[in-house]
């Protein structure tokens, strides 16, 4: 409040009042904004709730705003389908999510560090080179992927899902703007006077740093690895390695004795709350980050 | 030299954690059994047989009977299957796929292939009381390949109040003779129409009835080919959507479903004995529907849609179960007659099919207002073609509807819509020439 | 790992020697995995675009070299003149606009809403929670519920029916200005969460001190935005655009379940990698489909080069003189090997 309390000095009362009714009319706006965007945001959330208390009979009889009485039953008979077991799936895609993610954000920033903080032959190169192939669209080559996979023996296992998430040229690139606006380098400076060896260095001073970041392209790449169908569903059919889209596409495909689009909705919901956890954990990391690791420089 | 050491560390490093983790999928595929003929691998994209098979075949003794599923959500099934059988004389005899699922749709693709083997060659003998065009559709110039479990004919659904309405009358004999031509189709959906109905709610409601009836192949001498039943459905629903006698939605279109609810004001629906279950929610809704307004006819040509196929792959070590099995479920009659009580299919032995048809005590409650519906089916069940077909047909189908469907709404212009198909049919079949 | 600690100790003898090889080690892991997993099938597609290549059912034709032909198919007109590829990059292009204005308008803004301490925004946590939420459904759970929604007989048109604003329903997925427009709605809706928190959390790596110093200068809200928020904000702007911008340029699944991948009316809505999926689906036209990677890639690279150059060359010209001062010192002191 220093600006207003200069103002005060500088120009009288009126001024202030003024000030202070600007502000309230901006703020009026502000929530007015954000509670539009929610409402926004949040409607074709309520509908997939609406959706998932609807039983296969009511789906398939159109659309209705207002939930039914279903939603026990849906969850029931999702939760207990003799044929695709969902808490299994959750707990594999948790597997490789979470495993994507640590690996993504952790060689991320460590390549970002390589190329950001050292002087090397060919690194503008590299720096190119990266920024090339996140270029690439990916759509072709992850046929070619499955079929180099499938040669490797290497289809029903989790390696070409997890590892591959190392080499993430736009989580990489991410890390490298951020450590271009916010990473001194006098503190990699200062690390080398202390004594701290440069792998050290990254490990407990420059990654503590990051941890914004970090959270960020963690929450990203968990997001979108939970949510991966295509890739999974040609390397995994054993049933008890597949992922939930794997087993929500199964679902659906399901015959017409058995085909029920409200258990498909409650998946599709149930899939979304470990997802919206993990949200929630590393959103306030953002926060924390900055405020207890962020150096000044 | 150290840089160098470095790097081989981190490269040795990496390798070795690759390899360490490959490890146990490697060591899972060993754990399987090693004798021979006693694992049966069945290849398909959901459980609907699954169920069937577990319940109703019993399998001998030894034998692990493997499911590999995987969904058809964006092809998957198919690339899947496909990578198998191109491995399949390389896998381990315990590893081949001894049997797998196809759909009519797609059935040709591997029937005409060296992927399936003849069923003669393991001594099964295909009985009287399948329906022809189910051996036909399994059948690659005479060799069959594999059996169905059911038929899928293709009935006219009516509604009853709306029939008598229009047509004075909603007794099958009498709708029947009242629609047994494309001619008096049209006629009855001009009175339908000066009545306030609909006489269909999708534009490609009646595609199927002609399409199965073509008369040449998609494909002739390597040119995209357009059969005269093709023609004649293009030319009746630009003038039912025209004259406004149907709707423009999809056939699996909400607001085509909406309309079998009872303020619905649609006459006719085509589909099979699945349809009911699987399309029909609304006219069974407790609240909106009209369960019971309905009974099923002929209609003007007879037609199927659907079925699934069980087919033999080649290098399956486990024959003499294949053979087990395709009796099982078409010559075994007890197993079929539960088929039918139990799972609601149209088994594909006509013997069964007679006896639920003379069966005065068996009838359609859900819907039909229990209306003997295998009856009804079994008059067209006969009358099946499975001619002309090609390995195309599925995506030709759906991409000329698709294309003519912004025609029939107005968005495009024929030529366009047209021009849009042959686009689609260039980028899925590249070996076909198009106009 | 005994090895490399000997050998940085060894290296703070020769400071300005040793410290370059750090730099090859920590970008190794990165290039070892995707030379391993991602390399080959790249390389492979550029290759397969030279080449006769596809499924026939389940026969196999070619691979037969067949020179640029592909390419050249790609670019021969139609009947009606029309130069397919370049209409679906013309469709993605307008796609990708209509949803990325908004998205950075509004992302930006809210961005600068959440971390201003003058407005002291109440619920932060909740409002961030809420507006990433629609990125977590699945794109092809969320276009079933759109398609829903705007169907004929939809509660968008039963409400625009019952208000008395259209007699008969509107067909939404039969006119080009709005299945394009809903297409950009949900992407829009599914972005501008993700841009947000990227924007924030780079504003909040942005030294507060230079706030706090500017405000006592007595700068408003705007020069301060443009001062310092935006300069300093740049790398991380620019990061977001153009991560955005590629994510346009391949965009699918969105267009692709909303219009059953048709790309409804006359393919308008149809984008450059459904175009790609369709030659990968059925046919397995690894030829066709190469040719149209590269073509995207080439359009990507291109489109990429520029946006970096020019808004890399913004940011690095006039107020991050003081990043740029400070990273000369270190340079000077013993980073140059």
């Amino acid at each position: 409040m220093s600006t207003n309390s200069k103002a005060v000095v500088r120009k009288g009362l009126s001024d202030n009042d003024k000030g202070r009714l600007q502000l309230t009319l901006l703020r009026i706006l502000v929530y007015a904004i954000l509670i539009f965007l929610s409402v926004l945001c949040l409607f074709s959330f309520y509908l997939m709730i609406v959706n998932a208390s609807r039983s296969n009979a009511q789906l398939q009889a159109g659309f209705r705003l207002l939930p039914q009485e279903h939603f026990l039953d849906n969850l029931r008979n999702a939760w207990t389908d003799a044929s695709i077991n969902i808490p299994r799936g959750m707990l594999n895609s948790l597997i490789v999510a979470a495993s994507s993610a640590v690996l993504t954000t952790y060689f991320s920033a460590l390549t970002a560090y390589g190329v950001h903080v050292y002087e090397f032959k060919g690194k503008k190169l590299v720096f190119t080179f990266i920024m090339a192939i996140m270029m690439i669209p990916s759509q072709v080559s992850a046929v070619g992927f499955v079929q180099m996979m499938n040669k490797l023996h290497l289809n029903n296992s989790y390696i070409p899902l997890i590892i591959p998430a190392i080499a993430a040229p736009i989580v990489f690139f991410y890390m490298k703007q951020y450590m271009e606006s916010v990473l001194p380098l006098e503190i990699v400076e200062a690390a080398r006077v202390d004594g701290s060896n440069e792998f050290r260095t990254f490990n407990t001073i420059i990654l503590p740093i990051m941890k914004p970041a970090i959270a960020v392209q963690a929450i990203f790449s968990f997001v979108s690895s939970w949510n991966n169908y295509f890739i999974p569903a040609l390397l995994i059919d054993k049933a008890e390695l597949k992922t939930v889209p794997i087993m929500i596409a199964q679902l659906r495909s399901a015959d017409y004795s058995k085909f029920d689009l409200g258990k498909v909705y409650m998946f599709i919901l149930l899939a979304i709350l470990p997802v919206l956890l993990v949200y929630i954990i590393l959103s306030k990391s953002i926060i924390k980050g900055v405020t207890s690791g962020s150096v000044k420089g | 030299m150290k840089k160098l050491i470095a790097l081989v560390l981190a490269a040795v490093m990496m390798l070795g954690a690759v390899a360490c983790a490959a490890k146990p999928a490697a060591s899972n595929e060993a754990e399987k059994p090693a004798e021979q003929g006693k694992v049966f691998n069945i290849y398909a994209w959901n459980e609907e047989f699954k169920g069937f098979f577990e319940k109703y075949y019993k399998v001998p003794e030894g034998v692990t009977v493997n499911w590999i599923i995987n969904p058809s959500d964006n092809g998957v099934y198919q690339q899947k299957l496909d990578e198998a059988l191109k491995n399949q004389a390389s896998a381990a005899a315990d590893d081949k796929i001894d049997m797998f699922l196809a759909e009519a749709d797609y059935i040709g693709k591997y029937v005409e292939s060296d992927y399936t083997m003849d069923v003669a060659s393991f001594g099964f003998q295909n009985a009287p009381t399948q329906y022809e065009y189910t051996i036909k559709a399994a059948s690659d110039n005479g060799v069959c390949k594999g059996v169905s479990f059911q038929c899928c004919p293709s009935a006219l659904i009516y509604r009853k109040s709306i029939a008598k309405d229009v047509l004075g009358t909603d007794v099958p004999e009498e709708v029947q003779a009242k629609l047994d031509s494309w001619e008096k189709f049209e006629a009855v959906a001009a009175e339908a129409k000066a009545k306030g109905y609909y006489m269909t709610a999708s534009f490609a409601e009646t595609f199927r009835v002609f399409s199965n009836n073509c008369t040449s192949p998609w494909v002739v001498d390597g040119k995209l080919h357009f059969d005269d039943q093709i023609n004649a459905w293009i030319d009746q629903t630009e003038k039912f959507v025209q004259n406004g006698y149907t709707l423009t939605d999809g056939v699996w279109g909400e607001e085509k479903a909406a309309q079998m609810f009872a303020d619905g004001k649609t006459m006719c629906f085509f589909g099979p004995a699945w349809y009911f279950n699987f399309c029909m929610g609304n006219a069974i809704d407790p609240e909106k529907g009209c369960a019971g307004d309905w009974n099923i006819t002929m209609g003007p040509q007879a037609h199927f849609w659907g079925g699934t196929w069980l087919l033999a792959a080649t290098g399956s070590d486990n024959t003499e179960m294949l053979k087990d099995i395709f009796e099982t479920f078409t010559s075994n009659e007890e197993v079929c007659e539960k088929l039918v009580v139990n799972e609601a299919q149209y088994p594909n032995n006509t013997k069964v099919v007679e006896k639920f048809a003379n069966d005065p005590t068996y009838g359609n409650t859900t819907i039909l207002g229990g209306q003997n519906d295998i009856a009804e089916f079994s008059k067209l069940a006969g009358s099946i073609k499975w001619e002309n077909h090609t390995n195309y047909d599925q995506l030709l189908n759906e991409g000329l509807q698709t294309a003519l469907q912004e025609y029939f709404k107005g968005a495009v212009d024929k030529d366009t819509a047209l021009n849009n198909f042959y686009k689609y049919v260039n980028e899925t079949y590249p070996a076909i020439v198009t106009p | 790992m005994a090895k490399q600690i000997r050998s940085e100790l060894g290296g703070r003898r020769h400071r300005s020697v040793s410290y370059a090889k750090w730099g090859y080690i920590f970008i190794t892991p990165f290039f070892l995995v995707y030379l391993v997993f991602t390399l080959v099938p790249q390389l492979l597609t550029v290759y397969n675009s030279f080449f006769e290549n596809y499924m026939d059912g389940l026969k196999q034709i070619g691979p037969t070299f067949v020179g640029f032909k592909n390419y050249i198919t790609l670019f021969t007109p139609d009947k009606t003149g029309t130069i397919d590829i370049l209409k679906y990059a013309g469709n993605t292009f307008i796609l990708w606009i209509l949803g990325a204005i908004p998205q950075f308008l509004i992302a930006l803004l809210l961005a600068v809403f959440f971390t201003s301490y003058r407005l002291n925004i109440r619920g932060q946590g909740f409002f961030k929670t809420v507006i990433y939420m629609p990125n977590l459904i699945m794109a092809s759970a969320f276009s079933m519920l759109f398609y829903t929604l705007f169907s004929n007989i939809g509660p968008v048109n039963q409400v625009l029916q019952s208000m008395g604003i259209l007699d008969q329903p509107l067909d939404f997925f039969a006119s080009k200005i709005t299945v394009r427009s809903l297409v950009a709605l949900m992407n829009f809706l599914m972005w501008f969460g993700n841009t947000t928190i990227v924007l924030m959390a780079g504003i909040m790596g942005i030294d507060q001190s230079l706030f706090e110093s500017a405000t006592i200068d007595g700068a408003n809200a705007w020069k301060v935005f443009f001062r310092i928020t935006m300069p300093l904000l740049m790398p991380i702007f620019v990061y977001c655009f153009i991560t955005a911008m590629i994510g346009g340029i391949q965009m699918f699944d969105v267009p692709q379940v909303l219009t059953n991948g048709k790309g409804m009316p006359d393919r308008t809505s149809f984008t450059m990698v459904m175009y790609l999926n369709n030659f990968l689906q059925t046919s397995k036209d690894y030829g066709r489909s190469g040719a149209v990677s590269v073509i995207i890639f080439v359009i990507t690279a291109v489109l990429g080069g520029i946006v970096y150059k020019t808004l890399a060359a913004q940011y690095q010209d006039p107020d991050a003189k003081k990043a740029e001062r400070k990273a000369r010192r270190l340079a000077k002191k013993g980073g140059n090997a």
